[in-house]
């Protein structure tokens, strides 16, 4: 185990840049401690896939991505055959006398992020991302990796990790997944992350940006988040923008200069229009008066 | 960690209360809890939380449950203790009993739709819902379930062996290419996979729509039985899921449990803001997004008819197609003039009767065959 309190990944995790919680440092460690997977939810943007990414980077760990959708199967999660390289191979053996086992061997194999973390000679941090958007089917399948850290190639024989790679999963919510594979992961909630510490992520992620400007912004979309949107922004937003304004070398926020690049915060034409006129100018003030 | 252990006593104890307020916690979980229990600074009252809470809960929506429970539990805080919701009396226990065979005799043959002969059959597929005896109702239960059956279909990215189909099967090709030297003589095939597409159902039971509610809650675990990717809700002045209710294979049991979540049956309708609800709460997690979504309402909205319109637009966009289903249509006389109806239309894609068997099926045959109004 590479860290022994929570505040030794804590810092690890500062030092890579990421600004987690208490309670989201606890999962990580926890998902370390006991060699369970995590599965992670929460609006969008709360900063889910970015924290797999720094736990392998504090870690030293390598990152291995798959990324889930609808129909994704064994041939893209797991493995494929090279069928080119088959079909030249036997072409060169002129004779067509080449065996099947000689066909399907390890050479022939193309690994898919499945495969390639359990049979990882180095330590990997395995992130599934979205998987509320592969299908049912497909989570069974994940659910048996899980939990045997093995993978059966019927030409080849069965794979099993040396060592287990540690495992986030994400999940936006689009559907409920299955309570088997709830049972097997720890489960944590990311919410909007409080507005102190959303300063602190805005000053680290856009360098020099002024302290006034950072706790504005900061400020403006916590208020956005107490309106009714259909999409309210979260972290990976407020970064974005207070890059906006930072590239237009604001000091604060007025309403004007929020007007012209509300775009990099609402995603949404109805939650823009929503926000227009009164409601900004009073939305402005609110967080300025937050931010003082 | 050994069993007489506090720590041990306490957590299990604590298993126990989640428990009885509703969360699912087994054996195995509480092990998990020790252990995590065991990894944490036990002095840090938040890490022991987070500790719990990550390894006990695994629902979003169980965290205030298990917020309260740990506030009462472990930090004997004056809060009050949480309760398992107790729902109102079933008003529609009627409705269980009416639907139940029990005692009655109709295990002999007597709810066979097929025994009423076919000018039977016929008059009781014609006749309004509203005005079904409980005798008549049992007969069409059967019927009900045919009609759920046929479900709007989509293809999946997911392939499936099929001489006829369009796309190489390469794995397969290569194999039996072995046989003939690396010739192609036996092509394989593959298609995609036809699978049911997403079906939402938000059903209207308030007091206008009483006479009609039963049969159509009927109709909704009948569908809701014919596979997954079916969601079902229902709304008075507010909205409650019963997906997970009308999963009990049993309708009178299954009946029984909706009535027990739907918190407002019979009483006055809030379109609207039921709609609102449920698109801040499922539409926000997608569960509209390429659905065909069915509306199930006479359109009597008591409040603002232009939230409807909002939110009813909001539905269409996200959908693949809206269906809204109003009883009172059935009636040749019938004129969408009721506000909530009117400002509803514009988002609708097909607008039809749900009063009798009749136009349950012809809801089928649209379902079955839907087509996408808007491209995008």
């Amino acid at each position: 185990m590479a860290f022994r309190t929570i505040d030794d990944l804590e810092h690890a995790l500062r030092g890579a840049d990421y600004l987690p919680d208490r309670g989201l440092s606890t999962a990580l460690f926890l998902a370390l401690a006991l060699e369970k997977p995590l599965l992670l939810e929460g609006e969008a943007g709360v900063g889910k896939t970015e924290a797999a990414k720094s736990l392998a980077t504090c870690l030293g760990a390598r990152l291995i991505r798959l990324q889930c959708y609808e129909g994704l199967d064994v041939a893209h999660a797991v493995y494929e055959w090279n069928y080119p390289r088959q079909l030249l191979h036997i072409r060169a053996a002129q004779e067509g006398t080449v065996s099947e086992d000689e066909l399907f061997g390890p050479e022939f194999l193309i690994r898919r992020p499945l495969l390639e973390a359990i049979d990882s000679e180095e330590p990997v941090v395995l992130l599934i991302d979205e998987i509320d958007r592969a299908d049912e089917e497909f989570e069974a399948f994940l659910l048996e990796v899980l939990s045997d850290f093995q993978i059966t190639i019927p030409e080849l024989g069965t794979i099993r990790s040396r060592r287990r790679p540690a495992v986030i999963l994400t999940s936006n919510r689009t559907r409920e997944l299955h309570d088997a594979l709830k049972r097997r992961a720890l489960f944590h909630w990311i919410g909007h992350p409080s507005i102190e510490r959303e300063i602190e992520i805005v000053r680290l992620r856009v360098p020099g940006i002024p302290e006034r400007l950072a706790a504005e912004a900061a400020a403006f979309v916590r208020e956005l988040r107490g309106l009714d949107l259909a999409k309210p922004p979260g972290v990976a937003e407020t970064i974005d923008w207070a890059m906006a304004l930072n590239a237009l070398g604001r000091q604060e926020i007025d309403a004007e200069v929020v007007e012209q690049t509300l775009g990099s915060v609402l995603k949404y034409r109805e939650d823009i229009e929503e926000v227009r006129d009164e409601t900004l100018a009073r939305l402005v003030d609110a967080a300025r008066a937050t931010a003082r | 960690m050994a069993t007489g252990d506090p720590i041990v006593r306490h957590v299990v104890t604590f298993g126990r209360v989640l428990r009885e307020v509703g969360l699912e916690v087994g054996p195995g979980r509480v092990i998990d809890g020790l252990r995590a229990l065991d990894a944490v600074d036990l002095t840090r009252q938040e890490d022991v939380y987070f500790a719990l809470r990550q390894t006990l809960v695994s629902r979003q929506d169980e965290l205030d449950l298990f917020d309260r429970a740990f506030l009462a539990w472990f930090l004997r805080a004056p809060v009050i203790p949480p309760q398992r919701l107790v729902k109102p009396v079933p008003q529609l226990q009627r409705l269980a009993d009416t639907l139940a065979d029990k005692g009655s005799g109709e295990e002999v043959g007597g709810d066979d739709p097929l025994e009423l002969g076919a000018s039977g059959q016929e008059l009781l597929r014609e006749k309004d819902f509203g005005e079904m005896s409980a005798d008549e109702f049992r007969r069409v239960r059967r019927l009900m379930l045919e009609i759920a059956r046929r479900r709007p279909q989509r293809s999946s990215r997911r392939r499936t062996a099929d001489p006829r189909g369009e796309l190489l099967d390469m794995r397969r090709m290569i194999r039996k290419s072995l046989r003939t030297g690396g010739d192609a003589v036996d092509r394989a095939f593959r298609t995609r996979k036809r699978v049911p597409r997403k079906l939402v159902v938000l059903c209207d039971v308030s007091g206008s729509m009483d006479s009609y509610a039963r049969a159509l809650l009927l109709f909704l675990h009948a569908v809701v039985g014919s596979g997954s990717g079916v969601e079902a809700f229902a709304f008075g002045t507010r909205l409650s899921r019963l997906t997970p209710d009308l999963g009990t294979r049993d309708p009178e049991a299954a009946l029984e449990k909706c009535t027990a979540a739907v918190v407002d049956w019979g009483s006055g309708t809030r379109i609207g803001a039921s709609l609102k609800e449920f698109n801040d709460t499922w539409g926000k997690r997608a569960l509209s997004r390429g659905a065909v979504v069915v509306v199930v309402s006479d359109g009597w909205e008591r409040e603002d008819p232009a939230l409807v319109g909002r939110e009813m637009a909001k539905i269409g966009r996200a959908a693949y197609a809206v269906v809204w289903v109003n009883p009172l249509k059935g009636n040749p006389e019938y004129q969408p003039l009721a506000g909530g109806m009117r400002a509803a239309l514009p988002h609708v894609d097909r607008f039809l009767a749900g009063h009798n068997l009749r136009s349950l099926e012809e809801l089928a045959a649209v379902l079955a065959g839907i087509e996408r109004r808007h491209a995008a």
